[in-house]
């Protein structure tokens, strides 16, 4: 598996397709487990770790996610490709900075990644495109169970799996989905929204940066408790308030479409025109902007753009990425001038 | 604008602080925010929340587990709530006492609903041994061993492809 050829295209949680895709980009589920009687990862010995990252990683190539080569030891990888897997959301930013022997598996379309010696021994997780929380939970769940045939986990009857952190323990699952929700931002309704979920025991956070008014409109809604739920319970309450934000999401669009459609053309267009004219744009700016283009595809808008290209862009235009695909080191203010040039490129403009 | 840091790249992160009543701007550039940790998620914040949450809350039963440590990994009740991250399985039965308010708090529940795992099938059994025959080997390294190392090398060679 070569790394510079991932840079490419994004995984396939990404193309765009699936349920509610317009709104609900992607679910994900991650699970934290770790083996009975061997210290939780912060508290190994560099050996403790070495052997745990060996064993492991032999376990889940054996069951077939790291095969063709999907298994990388993050040690063995240097700055730019560890980010370039945090771009992907393959592993998080805390594994690509910490140090000791500790790696990643994952299938060739990314819909699988299973990281080793994170904070917890492993943490499982599974991806899709669009609104499939069951389907994502039955996926994970049928990975769990071929590990646990091998693994004998850390496990209590009364508190379940046991985790590192304790907010983790029980369930230790993590069940969330990625909404594109501008339009209530641009009616400001997204405070009284977040507000509302938060009472129904999820939390919502920006994918970029914190802060209710995310960049991008881009909020991540996940479980708030692992203890003293069933995951099916989990996953029920995220499937059943989801639709809710959906419909207020597509009536806001509406009521833009009906009362402000001028403005809103002019802002997609706008963005479109900056996306395929700039010669110089920085990240935050060209999230914002895709933001803008990607609800303007789903509304009819702009019909020359389909929405998998605009959501690749999200990922494709990331430090990393960027990188990669120019085959070197950029700093910032080249990283701007590239990263521009690219769009144009692949928004089929000079 | 330029970053007040480095002085060479543009400022795209436009700080406001205000200390005792006094508004005072900060403008610095992409990489200079990020090395010092402005506009990035951070999970260390969740973790001094978590920290001063149990401060709160397991008073009491602090002082109960002061001089407490687990007999497995060594953690002491001090440590678990200066992290936050506990050092091992046993952790959770040793401290179980300071745990419980601060589980209670954070679930609202302090027992376990969900799956309970397949009871470990004869595998699991491989694992542990294949572990166990790993840290033989590091241990025959380190005591330059290598005629032991080699036999462990060879074992665990034998157990995996018997897989």
């Amino acid at each position: 598996m070569d790394l510079n050829k991932l840079a490419r295209h994004a995984g396939e949680w990404l193309r765009g397709s699936g349920t509610d895709a317009d709104i609900v980009v992607a679910s994900r589920i991650r699970l934290a487990r770790n083996v009975n009687d061997v210290p939780f990862v912060s508290r190994c010995t560099p050996d403790q770790k070495n052997d745990l990252a060996h064993t492991l990683s032999d376990v889940i190539i054996d069951i077939g996610i790291g095969r063709d080569g999907h298994y990388f030891s993050l040690e063995d990888l240097g700055e730019i490709d560890r980010l370039l897997l945090v771009e992907r959301h393959l592993i998080s930013r805390d594994h690509a900075e910490a140090d000791g022997a500790r790696g990643v598996a994952f299938d060739q379309h990314e819909k699988i990644s299973v990281m080793v010696n994170e904070e917890d021994h492993l943490r499982l997780q599974a991806f899709r495109s669009g609104f499939h929380v069951e389907e994502t939970w039955a996926t994970i769940d049928e990975l769990d169970n071929q590990v646990a045939e091998r693994v004998d986990y850390a496990f209590s009857q009364e508190l379940g799996f046991l985790a590192a952190c304790p907010t983790n323990v029980g369930t230790g699952m993590r069940a969330s989905v990625m909404l594109h929700l501008p339009a209530l931002g641009l009616t400001k309704q997204i405070e009284q929204v977040v507000h509302a979920v938060q009472k129904m025991g999820l939390t919502v956070r920006g994918l970029y940066g914190e802060g209710t008014q995310a960049s991008g409109s881009l909020y991540q809604v996940s479980n708030q408790v692992t203890l003293g739920k069933a995951e099916a319970e989990i996953v029920q309450n995220l499937a059943s308030t989801v639709p809710t934000i959906v419909s207020m999401e597509r009536n806001a669009r509406q009521v833009l479409m009906e009362h402000q459609r001028e403005r809103l053309e002019d802002k997609v267009w706008r963005s479109f025109g900056v996306l395929r004219s700039a010669r110089a744009i920085s990240s935050e700016e060209t999230i914002d902007h895709l933001s803008q283009m990607r609800l303007g595809v789903n509304l009819g808008l702009l019909e020359t753009l389909d929405m998998g290209t605009v959501n690749q862009l999200f990922i494709l235009t990331l430090p990393a990425h960027l990188q990669k695909i120019e085959g070197r080191r950029l700093e910032p203010k080249q990283r701007d001038i590239f990263r521009a040039s690219f769009i144009r490129e692949a928004l089929g403009e000079s | 604008m330029l970053c007040e840091n480095c002085n060479e790249n543009p400022a795209t992160f436009h700080v406001v602080e205000i200390t005792d009543g006094k508004k005072h701007e900060v403008h610095l550039c992409e990489d200079c925010a990020q090395n010092k940790n402005i506009g990035v998620p951070q999970s260390l914040s969740l973790n001094e929340i978590l920290t001063s949450l149990m401060e709160a809350h397991t008073e009491k039963e602090a002082s109960e587990l002061s001089g407490v440590s687990c007999p497995t990994c060594g953690m002491t009740y001090a440590e678990f709530k200066r992290s936050g991250r506990l050092g091992c399985p046993q952790d959770y039965a040793v401290f179980r006492k300071g745990l419980e308010p601060f589980l209670e708090r954070i679930h609202g529940a302090t027992q376990h609903q969900g799956k309970v795992p397949r009871s470990a099938g004869p595998e699991s059994a491989l694992t542990a041994e294949l572990l166990r025959l790993r840290r033989d080997l590091d241990s025959a390294i380190e005591s330059e061993q290598y005629e032991d190392a080699a036999q462990i090398r060879d074992r665990i060679r034998e157990l995996r492809e018997g897989q």
